[in-house]
């Protein structure tokens, strides 16, 4: 790996996970200052999207080598190096990432309740998701793959609503255990490696080039594919995620659907795929059949939900199975449509539940079945949730469509069938969709309520989501262009 | 650069629709209403200054690249030819019409801004779909208009049944939208492009096998949109609109987009016979379906729903016999009869009170201005066919197109046609007579009518009664000039000898006859319903919402119970959390974690953290140094 930096050596990427640790640990130490612990999280959140937008924009060309590349000796003895690295798969996340916190401080404002400590939390998960997004050494991917998950446990276990301790633990049960079989996996190829070539490394471009055999190459795959489709999630895997959707707070639904699932995703592309390149090409017909089965599966499962945070998960559940079907399909377009899809469900996701985490707010419910007729009296926060809804739902013109028809378009090429199956689930999303709609926005409502539309500062965070769902609805391009090359790195140009 | 003014032509809607979107309660209502007229308007107006772009070719331009990935390359780019000029005049013309006369009809109407910028929204999307250069825009326009109508169906939320009406309407036409969006796929991974030219030019170049399976897809696809068997079920209950809502989308525009479609992708699909010969069966079998249905309906704008679903199946027809120009021909005429015939409906509607029932009308004539019974009746002759107007001679194109087709399949699917026009006379007179005929039988309290209600009637009027002069045929005397216009586009020509032409224009005259005596000798004076069980079974559409429902919606239903409380529920949630309360209550740490104060350890668990974190950094400082 080379160090192909635009930049002068400043470790940016360090400071992308070092910063928000930095203000966690203020926050911590300060406790009991509600107020300047708010301010110090939207402060951290707003810089760390800075620096992001500024990596953005003098990243160069992208050709082949890394954008930005920080390598470090780390602990010697067991050849663990301190190594980051962004490409445009990962800038894009990192990206998402930084914005979803900005998004995630602001409507987490409200929160009352060892407030430092939440946001504290919010920062640690934070730097988590940045070092998973980052990390080039297994060891430093699989430090960070668990910094992100305590967080989460937390934020659940004690900020969340009902139900919230069974929640909690199911969430760290299941992730846990995932991540447990990926750390045996992990060390058992790390020992290949190291008898194998006498080199004892945790470095992800010297374990790539271990020589397996095909049982060894199947059982580690499986290994690794596990940790990453429970947290994607992938059916059957999937049944903690509407748990931990119910329970959580509104900043921890907007983070877990759109980053933590983001990482199950990521960990395959980054790590999963270019280890065990010949099984996974074996497995892929496999991993279509699972991701097809997700699609309708969950699709059925939201239809059939009756609180509206429940339908919004299970349809993160849906989308989530069509951008696994995208990389199934091993094809540049799918790809990009795969990551393109990722970026902005988690936008439009985002949005879906932090507009209903202001329903709740205003109504006291989510419930279907005693929502309706908010159009009536929210004219605006109604407008804004048929906004998120329609593009969840592939509404061209929006965001969802954009990466749907190219995870579509690029799957008919080697396999019509799957595409063709996949795309009656626009008609299931339509159908849970609408049927939200519906229930949350027509009709007279049937409780009394304040009839408050939107404050300035849920302005402040719809506003800019909204605009990012028409951007990337209608220009996508930059966003496709930074995709192109790295992609082409890992699915080895076009078959 | 003066091509790029062709995007104005759609985009002038889109930004009144953003404009009175954003501004449009703020703002006083004038300024909303100017806005939306003003939109539509100029783009009728850009249209008309634009026309000679449409010449030979036509003329494409681009506005900025929308997805290009590997060898898919999709820009915004329209395509002004001979096909997409009338059509985007007519869908403009009429538009501003219906604007003008919803501005008085939505008058009172409190959320009048929602309701502009909806209808200039869906303006936009139509014009989309009409001047599209490939396939992926067109597919924006495409569902773009769905997610109007979606809008507009439920525009009076607040009854539940109208919101469910605007759902059903997407769904339905969603499923269509798969199979379009299936072809879509296919053409790609066929020819390496979407352009709608380009697919064309190739067409020829598909296996034949797979040209009638892709000419399969876009039938279902456009009869999802058009309301054609078996994605019908939606239009009429689409009514539950405002009327001018259904005048424009539900019977002008959005319902022909189907049509459009295969008339644009008509060298492609035209190479397969079995493929033609089922979009002419379906169409011929809606006509007839939807005629039926409309004889037994009893309310005033189901009548013209089902009669809408009914002429949209001859342009369906047409396209199958091989004729763009028939199919266009009686595209552009329906919409004038047709806007009209609802524009009046929704006159009389406002003169009974809102009642809707046809059956609690009569002598509505006597209860607003006189006129309103002339510039219906001629909205109505024309649907019916009577001879010299604009139906007339557009229908009896389609049906000597159907005739004339060398396969003799067809015959049998120009009696069904046949037929169906005979239908078509009967419940046209039938409205006619209920409606306007004898006393006023209802209670209402009649809305006065503002003007801008009325005048676009009769511009409309003017044009369902000459409008035959677009491609008069050369049996009298005429031009056949769509014909000529299209040129290339325009499909089989007609080529028989007159003595047969003037048979089947006899015979026309015998149905409209035929139809009109029946329902005057059964309606001229007002006699209640039939009430047996044929008009029951014709009154529900054939019960088809009942089939609908059994068929698809309940099985849906189960599985969705199935997966969620049957799967996820009962077989995974149920497994997994045996399994864990058993490992758990091996534990004693793990159980004292179920039952400890979280909070309480949640400094324990900081401080655990900080000493890792330290331990590692510490680890970081020695091994040091970059590599």
């Amino acid at each position: 790996m080379m160090t192909a930096s635009a930049l002068p050596q400043f470790p940016w990427l360090s400071v992308l996970i070092f910063l928000p640790l930095a203000g966690a640990l203020i926050c911590v130490l300060t406790r009991e200052r509600a107020d300047e612990s708010r301010w110090l999280a939207l402060a951290t959140t707003v810089t760390v999207f800075g620096i992001s937008l500024y990596l953005w924009f003098h990243a160069g060309d992208s050709s082949g080598a890394w954008l930005y590349y920080e390598d470090v000796d780390w602990i010697s003895r067991f050849g663990i190096r301190y190594t980051l690295g962004l490409d445009g798969i990962s800038l894009l996340m990192v990206l998402l990432t930084a914005f979803l916190q900005v998004i995630a401080v602001l409507i987490s404002w409200p929160q009352d309740k060892h407030v430092p400590l939440f946001f504290a939390l919010l920062m640690v998960l934070e730097a988590g998701l940045m070092g998973v997004f980052m990390a080039l050494d297994m060891v430093l991917f699989y430090l960070f793959w668990e910094v992100m998950l305590i967080p989460m446990f937390f934020l659940i276990g004690v900020w969340g609503h009902e139900r919230r301790r069974y929640a909690a633990l199911k969430f760290f049960l299941y992730t846990l255990a995932g991540s447990l079989v990926m750390l045996i996996a992990l060390i058992a190829l790390y020992l290949i490696h190291g008898e194998q070539t006498g080199l004892y490394s945790f470095a992800l471009s010297d374990l790539m080039r271990t020589d397996l055999s095909t049982t060894q190459e199947a059982w580690l795959f499986a290994g690794f594919l596990l940790a990453f489709a429970v947290k994607t999630p992938l059916v059957p895997f999937h049944t903690w995620l509407p748990d931990a959707h119910t329970s959580a707070p509104a900043a921890g639904s907007v983070d877990l659907a759109g980053l933590l699932l983001k990482t199950g995703v990521y960990g395959m592309i980054r790590v999963a795929f270019p280890l065990f390149p010949t099984v996974v090409q074996k497995s892929l017909p496999l991993l279509a059949l699972v991701a097809l089965i997700g699609i309708f599966h969950a699709a059925w499962g939201a239809y059939r939900q009756t609180d509206i945070k429940r339908l919004v998960a299970y349809s993160s559940i849906s989308h989530l199975g069509l951008v696994i079907l995208g990389l199934a399909a091993w094809d540049l377009t799918a790809w990009q449509g795969s990551i393109l899809l990722m970026t902005t469900h988690g936008i439009t996701t985002g949005g879906l539940f932090a507009l209903v985490a202001m329903i709740r707010q205003r109504t006291g419910t989510r419930d279907l079945t005693e929502l309706g007729g908010l159009w009536q009296c929210m004219p605006n926060l109604s407008a804004f949730f048929l906004l998120f809804a329609l593009a969840s739902l592939g509404l061209p013109g929006l965001a969802n469509f954009t990466g749907e028809i190219l995870v579509l378009i690029g799957t008919f090429q080697s396999h019509p069938i799957w595409a063709a199956i996949a795309m009656f689930g626009v008609v299931f999303a339509a159908a849970y969709m609408l049927k939200m709609v519906q229930g949350v926005l027509w009709g007279e409502s049937k409780r009394t309520f304040d009839c408050e539309d939107l404050t300035l500062r849920e302005w402040l965070v719809l506003v800019p989501m909204a605009v990012l769902v028409v951007w990337l609805g209608l220009y996508p391009l930059p966003l496709l262009k930074l995709l192109e090359s790295p992609v082409l790195t890992v699915i080895g140009g076009m078959p | 650069m003066s091509e790029t003014l062709l995007f104005l032509i759609p985009l002038l809607p889109l930004f009144c629709a953003v404009a009175i979107m954003l501004f449009g309660m703020r703002l006083p209502r004038l300024f909303a209403e100017v806005l939306a007229v003003t939109g539509v308007a100029g783009a009728f107006l850009l249209t008309l200054l634009l026309w000679p772009y449409a010449d030979g070719e036509g003329t494409r331009a681009v506005l900025f690249t929308w997805l290009n990935s590997g060898s898919l390359d999709i820009s915004f780019a329209v395509h002004f030819d001979r096909l997409a000029a009338p059509m985007t005049l007519m869908v403009s013309g009429v538009a501003t019409l219906i604007h003008l006369y919803a501005v008085g009809y939505m008058h009172q109407d409190r959320d009048y801004a929602r309701f502009f910028s909806l209808l200039n929204l869906f303006v936009f999307a139509m014009l989309v779909i009409v001047l599209a250069d490939n396939l992926l825009v067109l597919f924006l326009g495409w569902e773009g208009v769905g997610l109007c109508s979606y809008g507009l169906i439920g525009f009076w939320y607040r009854k539940l049944d109208n919101a469910r009406a605007g759902t059903k309407a997407f769904l339905v036409t969603r499923v269509g939208d798969v199979f379009l969006g299936i072809a879509l796929m296919w053409l790609f991974a066929l020819t390496g492009t979407l352009s709608i030219s380009a697919i064309n030019a190739q067409a020829a170049t598909i296996p034949s096998g797979v040209t009638l399976v892709l000419c399969l897809l876009l039938l279902l696809g456009a009869c999802g949109k058009s309301a054609q068997l078996p994605l019908m079920t939606w239009l009429a209950d689409a009514m539950a609109g405002p009327t001018p809502v259904s005048a424009l989308i539900h019977a002008a525009t959005m319902v022909t987009a189907g049509v459009y479609l295969l008339c644009r992708l008509f060298p492609l699909i035209s190479l397969s016979a079995v493929g033609m010969a089922a979009i002419t069966a379906v169409g011929a079998l809606t006509a007839l379906y939807a005629a039926t249905c409309a004889m037994a309906q009893r309310e005033i704008k189901r009548v013209l729903a089902y009669s809408t679903m009914s002429q949209v199946g001859y342009m369906f027809m047409a396209v199958g016999a091989g004729t763009v120009t028939g199919a266009m021909f009686h595209l552009l005429t329906h919409a004038f009869f047709k806007a009209l015939l609802f524009m009046g409906a929704g006159c009389v509607i406002h003169l009974a009170g809102d009642e809707n029932d046809i059956y609690k009308m009569g002598g509505m004539a006597r209860r607003g201005p006189g006129e309103l019974v002339w510039v219906f009746l001629a909205g109505a002759i024309s649907l019916a066919g009577v001879p010299l107007t604009s139906g007339f001679f557009s229908k009896d194109n389609v049906l000597l197109m159907v005739y004339t087709h060398p396969d003799p399949l067809y015959k049998i699917f120009w009696g069904v046609g046949v037929l169906a026009a005979l239908l078509t006379a009967f419940y046209t007179f039938r409205l006619v007579y209920l409606v306007f005929a004898g006393d006023y039988r209802g209670s209402g309290t009649a809305h006065a009518l503002p003007l801008l209600m009325r005048w676009p009637l009769w511009v409309l009027a003017l044009l369902a009664l000459v409008g035959g002069s677009l491609n008069l045929p050369a049996l009298v005397g005429g031009h056949e000039r769509l014909q000529h216009w299209l040129g290339d586009l325009a499909g089989r020509p007609v080529t028989v000898d007159h003595h047969l032409e003037w048979l089947l224009v006899g015979l026309a005259v015998v149905l409209v006859v035929l139809g009109w005596g029946v329902a005057h000798w059964r309606y001229a004076r007002f006699r209640n319903a039939w009430d047996n069980p044929l008009s029951r079974f014709l009154l529900r559409g054939w019960q088809a919402d009942a089939v609908v429902d059994r068929v698809l919606v309940r099985p849906f239903q189960a599985m969705a119970l199935f997966c969620w409380a049957g799967i996820d529920r009962a077989l995974i949630d149920a497994t997994v959390v045996g399994m864990s309360t058993r490992m758990l209550s091996l534990s004693m740490l793990l159980r004292r974690l179920t039952t400890g104060r979280l909070s309480s350890y949640l400094a324990a668990f900081a401080w655990g953290f900080l000493l890792i974190l330290g331990w590692l950094l510490l680890q970081l400082v020695q091994g040091g140094g970059h590599a």
